[in-house]
């Protein structure tokens, strides 16, 4: 299995691919509807939603869409959204993951327990509290009020990851460093952040594309169409367009590509940072 | 440049006790080695010098200031770990002038150090490396690197060589050695190693149980160790220990160990004397065990019979294990002593170099 050359094909190793090869078109047919839709006209997707464009691709399904203003105006509202939330995540949980693993004080499984709990809970389950709470602290209507449940939300997985890599950083490292004349916040910041680097982009790719993806707590908290992000965008254009689905295909497409594209960028760390600290020398 | 003292120092951790009444002065410029079982003490006496542990009770001294709630970077120390503890992000050059630039020490100052530091440890080539792309030997120069360059007073250094292999701890210990004579800093280098401890330092504290059990210079620690762990911990292979009984006849003295009796030496007797009757534990070095043949001239010991049990040729010695009824013993006889495994061998013991310690308090008869 770990031959470098190219090994045989055997009967199980059939299996194993025609097993991979079936989940990946399974999780990429949708994809592929999208795409092949956003290129056609509107006739051709309903007659066959998966076949190649007869007519040559239909550029002005997208156009249309890139130069409508309000499409831009999502882009920046969705854009605000994803960027505030990302660097309020690596912003509290860097430190508190800092904490968690390398500073020993009374209680800390209780509060670690409580931080994981947060783990079994999806925003859409706990969004009537959300809700009443937003409201009390007058966010209705304001980017704070999807951005903050969002970084609540996010801050327990993303605390864990970065402290199972934390607590892989050698105890000996911090002496050094202590001895070379840090504090133990210049540990942090010189040593811990720097080495916890494909942590932080793990944790920052996997924020991006949640909040990127955020519909539902949106909806309910930004009642003004001039504050909605994309994914609301294309409700709204739906609703203009409810015939026209190769435009909302294209809508689609190009809300999907700048979360593939910053999944692509970060993917060789990714990995690493959720595996956990491989770290010699 | 500064001396350290350790004033009835104590560490605890809840119940348990790990350093009991540490008192030490190790003098500026001194090479001193806390050597000992792993558990013993050591490196935790050492990271309360370097104030990564706290201090429960007692005193800690750099120069004549009391350090205990000093931070460690305000100590005026630099200490070389046994892990190297190098920045993986950092390139060589960064690691060494870290230190020095929490420090706002100005770059010229820092470039300058760095690279004469480097210069001296043959690690010029490697300066913009990172850790990762060096060997261990490598690894380890530049951890000493990082030290040199901050000057400190007092070098600390834990178990440095322990990572590396057989034949490049040989040269590194010269290294190490050399480093100390030409920096003349105080220097506290821990180490489980016994051959480190004595071909290094100007004085050995040997520690076991969170005791310090004797500090000495190399030479009195082998040749008049205070106590039977001492005794027995320096020097390889270990010190032979035979239950014994110290019986006079006719004014002379034997130590009697029920398979063997030996004479003790006339010029050796005086401080025994009070032991008469007494059970003594009676402590004899391999090397001072000789084959009849080839034993040096003055040794006059009735030769002690026994069954040799394990050869082991090193070439320029040998190792016999030999049993001698309930007692057994090592031997490090002459090479050119034919000999095989299960065969009657002589011994005779040079009493010259016979040592006694009381059986209840373990500690040297003198």
């Amino acid at each position: 299995m770990t031959s470098v050359s190219a090994p045989k094909m055997t009967f199980s190793r059939f299996l194993m691919y025609l097993f991979v090869i079936v989940v990946a078109l399974l999780m990429f047919s949708p994809v592929v509807v999208v795409i092949l839709g956003s290129i056609r006209t509107t006739g051709e997707f309903m007659s066959n939603p998966v076949a190649l464009p007869k007519t040559g691709i239909k550029w002005e399904n997208y156009t249309d869409i890139l130069t409508k203003p309000e499409f831009w105006r999502s882009v920046g509202n969705s854009l605000r959204i994803t960027l505030t939330t990302t660097f309020l995540v690596i912003l509290a949980a860097a430190p508190l993951a800092a904490i968690f693993a390398r500073v020993s004080f009374k209680g800390r499984s209780v509060l670690f327990n409580i931080l994981s709990i947060g783990l079994l809970f999806p925003l859409v389950v706990a969004i009537l509290p959300v809700f009443l709470q937003i409201r009390n602290l007058n966010l209705i209507n304001s980017f704070w009020g999807v951005i903050l449940p969002l970084v609540t939300f996010s801050l327990p997985g993303s605390t864990v990851i970065l402290i199972g890599f934390f607590r892989a950083i050698p105890a000996e490292l911090e002496d050094a460093s202590y001895i070379d004349g840090c504090t133990t916040f210049g540990f942090f910041r010189h040593v811990l952040f720097p080495l916890a680097r494909p942590a932080i982009a793990a944790i920052a790719t996997l924020t991006v594309v949640n909040a990127w993806n955020e519909y539902f707590l949106s909806l309910v908290v930004l009642g003004d169409s001039k504050k909605w992000p994309l994914t609301l965008g294309i409700m709204q254009f739906q609703g203009q367009y409810g015939t026209e689905w190769a435009r909302v295909m294209a809508y689609i497409t190009l809300l999907i590509i700048p979360a593939v594209i910053f999944y692509l960028l970060a993917e060789r760390y990714i990995v690493t940072g959720l595996t956990g600290g491989e770290l010699k020398g | 440049m500064a001396g350290v003292t350790y004033r009835h120092v104590y560490k605890r951790y809840g119940d348990v006790t790990v350093i009991t009444d540490l008192n030490m002065e190790i003098a500026d410029k001194e090479f001193v080695v806390f050597v000992g079982p792993s558990g013993c003490g050591k490196s935790t006496s050492l990271r309360m010098l370097a104030g990564l542990e706290e201090v429960t009770e007692g005193e800690i001294l750099i120069g004549d200031r009391v350090v205990n709630d000093v931070p460690p970077k305000d100590r005026d120390i630099a200490m070389v770990f046994q892990s190297y503890a190098l920045y993986p992000h950092m390139s060589v050059y960064d690691n060494m002038a870290f230190g020095l630039k929490l420090r706002k020490t100005p770059k010229s100052e820092i470039d300058r150090r760095v690279k004469e530091a480097a210069e001296s440890l043959g690690l010029t080539h490697l300066l913009d490396r990172k850790p990762k792309a060096l060997s261990g030997g490598q690894r380890q120069r530049v951890a000493v690197g990082r030290a040199i360059v901050r000057e400190p007073a007092v070098f600390l250094m834990d178990e440095p060589l322990s990572n590396l292999d057989a034949k490049l701890r040989v040269s590194a210990r010269a290294e190490i050695s050399q480093l100390h004579r030409r920096l003349g800093t105080t220097f506290i280098y821990v180490t489980h190693d016994q051959v480190e401890a004595m071909t290094m330092g100007d004085r050995i504290a040997v520690m076991s149980d969170g005791l310090l059990q004797q500090i000495d210079s190399p030479r009195n620690l082998y040749n008049y160790p205070g106590n039977v762990f001492v005794a027995g911990f320096i020097g390889s292979p270990a010190m032979n220990f035979f239950d014994a009984t110290l019986v006079s006849e006719e004014g002379k003295l034997f130590v009697d160990t029920g398979d063997f009796r030996v004479h003790v030496p006339e010029d050796r007797q005086q401080p025994y004397n009070n032991y008469v009757g007494k059970e003594v534990i009676f402590g004899m070095r391999p090397e001072n065990l000789h084959a009849p043949q080839f034993a040096p001239p003055g040794i006059d010991a009735s030769p002690i019979e026994g069954i040799v049990e394990v050869v082991e040729l090193l070439g320029h010695e040998l190792h016999l294990y030999v049993n001698a009824g309930k007692n057994s013993m090592v031997a490090t006889v002459d090479t050119r002593l034919q000999v095989n495994t299960g065969n009657q061998v002589q011994l005779v013991m040079d009493m010259h170099n016979m040592h006694l310690f009381d059986k209840k308090t373990e500690l040297a008869i003198r």
